[in-house]
């Protein structure tokens, strides 16, 4: 590995430092990837989720700046991307729409919307979340830095991973909206209602890319521009395939993914002579490559009712 | 709206255990027609209507904008000129999702074999403009973007049949890893050292130039080729067993087995053609607009054509219709910039809107297919 000389970010060691930026441009993807895994682990893919990010990035950015508070602003980038994920799961329960169209219309909707009401905010400054070092455990070498020194909205993401992992595989509300991904007719032989599960799986979902948007504007970029996402919500549903729909598995793939995206400045700033556009498209290339590796495992674990969406077949089937 | 009643590929988690009635008493053609005119009619006029009121939210009275972006659209040759060329990328692009939709297959690739194509078409011009008679040139450019385009699909192609992979997964992450080839390109290996300003390649010498269809104005003959290879996949489709084996493919892959039909050779075959098709769309672009490769050359016709197939339903012939309109949508997006003062990507609203009616429109007769 590379080792630079000293740089003013504190830590000298390539690895090291990519691993810390890694981890925060990691943060929003895993949000995103959280998000779609409770989608689709009801049996909806989400394409779109990368217009509920801006989404949220927007909404966030908005309310950060309108309350000064940047928690509020959290708050309002899970609304903006739940809201947004509402006019999917209408189209794909109420309307028998085609689940990947009406995924990339909601991208779209989602890219004129916040250009159209983002104009205001493009050079406008906020309160944002900084740092936060954790007592003790941001000492450990290395280790600390890179996962107990960083900004409350990762700390939140440590949380939220195992929280949805227990909800999806410990909790009476995960069996059901499982069982709405794999066997919908035995949960409606139960008398429940498929229907109302995707709803609620499909809303969170965008909910959670909205926070993973406010995570982009208010830790990672600390600005609102047109199309900020630059394809994360597009990556964060490839990650959700190859994590195998685990929520765990999820964590260290959105690191990965991070780290790719970190690497790309960290070498910059370090004048490695390797071109920047090649580096640009190195997160897009090892997602492709990992999913290369790992996909046909993966797909066995696919719940049920994707397997339709997957094979180009009809979409799931209104109840 | 004929070619909607193809085989029902019943999934068997889909299929209700009781016959389920699904059409009552039929009530007669006419009246079922008119219902479903009405219920288009109703979807478009929502959309506008919603994109209408966003745009009020803005401060922007919506029926002045609409006169507006009718007026400046429709009423003058020239601007009619401008909606041809801006129609002939899209009908091209619609047909490289429409061809792959034919097999069942999702290609929302569009925009990386758009951008590869004219990567294509650019350098085959750069290696060879100055050896090749002009007609030439542009003869190897379409063969150097098509191929371009096809590389970049067949590159899903083979992740679908060899891994698994969702084509419609594994084509959005190549759109943005195509978009970084051209910037690596124009920032390097490319760079036009005598340009100024933006980086960009050498600009192609005019008589390279898809030929103007009038002296006046921008129109060229792309707008042909567009619709010539329009007719060209329709005619493919409906009469070569190449376009009947996809269809049965796309119906029921099971099936389409089970009868002998190599699928993966069709798959692999309907997404070469569509990105093929998607790379033509490119060189009209290129060398009938732009003329150079330049940063922000993203023009989205990828997910424009993506929208324009859907909303033609896959047909072919209701692609040129379908493509031309979005050409107008998209020529009187700019006025919306110029007029209103709204961000150009606003229009990106209207066409989701317009994407969405078409969906929750054509309730029942959805597919991948046609």
């Amino acid at each position: 590995m590379i080792v630079a000389a000293s740089t003013a970010a504190g830590s000298n060691l390539l690895v090291v430092a990519v691993l810390i930026a890694g981890v925060t441009a990691g943060t929003s993807i895993l949000f995103a990837a959280l998000g779609e895994t409770i989608s689709e682990r009801a049996g909806i893919i989400n394409v779109g989720t990368e217009g509920c990010m801006l989404c949220g990035a927007l909404g966030a950015y908005a309310a950060a700046s309108a309350t000064g508070n940047p928690w509020f602003g959290v708050l309002a980038g899970a609304l903006a991307g739940g809201l947004l994920a509402l006019v999917h799961a209408y189209m794909v329960l109420n309307r028998g729409a085609n689940q990947l169209a009406s995924g990339l219309a909601l991208f779209f909707m989602g890219l004129g919307l916040t250009s159209l009401f983002g104009a205001p905010y493009v050079s406008k400054q906020v309160d944002t979340f900084s740092k936060v070092a954790i007592p003790g455990l941001s000492k450990i070498p290395a280790i600390g830095d890179i996962f107990f020194n960083q900004d409350p909205l990762t700390y939140l993401s440590f949380v939220t991973a195992p929280a949805v992992w227990f909800l999806l595989f410990r909790t009476r509300w995960g069996l059901m909206l499982r069982g709405a991904g794999e066997r919908g007719e035995v949960l409606r032989a139960y008398g429940h209602s498929t229907v109302k599960v995707r709803y609620a799986a499909v809303v969170s979902g965008g909910m959670l890319a909205g926070i993973g948007g406010a995570q982009l504007a208010l830790v990672v970029a600390l600005a609102w521009f047109e199309n900020m996402v630059q394809g994360r919500g597009f990556i964060a549903v490839a990650l959700v395939i190859f994590a195998a729909w685990d929520p765990i598995k999820a964590m260290g793939g959105a690191w990965l993914f991070g780290a790719a995206l970190a690497l790309g400045p960290e070498l910059q700033v370090r004048n490695a002579g390797v071109n920047q556009f090649l580096l640009d498209a190195l997160p897009y290339v090892i997602t492709l490559v990992v999913l290369i590796v790992l996909a046909r495992k993966r797909l066995e674990s696919a719940p049920e009712a994707l397997a339709d969406v997957f094979e180009g077949s009809r979409v799931v089937s209104s109840p | 709206m004929t070619v909607t009643t193809t085989t029902e590929p019943a999934a068997p988690s889909a299929a209700p255990e009781s016959p389920v009635p699904v059409r009552e008493a039929s009530p007669s053609r006419a009246a079922r027609m008119a219902r479903s005119v009405g219920r288009w009619v109703l979807a478009y006029l929502g959309a506008l209507a919603l994109f209408g009121l966003l745009a009020w939210l803005k401060g922007v009275n919506p029926f002045e904008m609409y006169m507006e972006m009718w007026s400046s659209t429709f009423t003058s040759r020239s601007a009619i000129g401008e909606v041809l060329l801006k129609g002939a990328p899209f009908i091209l692009a619609a047909l490289a999702v429409a061809v792959p939709a034919r097999a069942g297959l999702v290609n929302i690739g569009g925009e990386g074999q758009v951008v590869m194509g004219t990567v294509g078409a650019a350098g085959a011009a750069l290696a060879l403009e100055s050896r090749l008679a002009p007609w030439a040139m542009i003869l190897v450019m379409v063969l150097a973007a098509a191929g371009a385009g096809a590389l970049w699909a067949g590159i899903a192609a083979g992740l679908r049949l060899k891994t698994g992979i969702n084509e419609a997964i594994s084509t959005l992450l190549l759109n943005y890893i195509a978009l970084d080839v051209v910037l690596f390109l124009i920032y390097d290996r490319w760079k036009d050292a005598s340009g100024f300003g933006q980086p960009a390649s050498r600009p192609l010498l005019s008589s390279s130039r898809l030929p103007l269809i009038f002296d006046a104005g921008r129109l060229n003959i792309g707008i042909f080729i567009a619709i010539g290879s329009a007719l060209a996949v329709w005619a493919v489709l409906r009469y070569t067993s190449w376009g009947f084996k996809l269809k049965v493919a796309g119906g029921n892959a099971e099936a389409a087995r089970r009868a002998g039909l190599s699928v993966g050779a069709l798959v692999l075959s309907a997404m070469l053609v569509g990105g093929a098709l998607a790379g033509i769309a490119g060189m009209v672009h290129f060398a009938g607009v732009e003329g150079q490769l330049r940063s922000g050359i993203t023009f989205t016709f990828g997910y424009v054509g993506f929208l324009a197939s859907w909303l033609a339903r896959h047909d072919p012939l209701k692609i040129i219709g379908a493509g031309l309109l979005l050409g107008a949508i998209s020529v009187a997006g700019d006025s919306l910039q110029i007029d209103a003062g709204l961000p150009a990507a606003t229009v990106n609203i209207l066409m989701a809107l317009v994407l969405f009616a078409v969906l929750a429109a054509g309730r029942r007769t959805q597919g991948a297919r046609s």
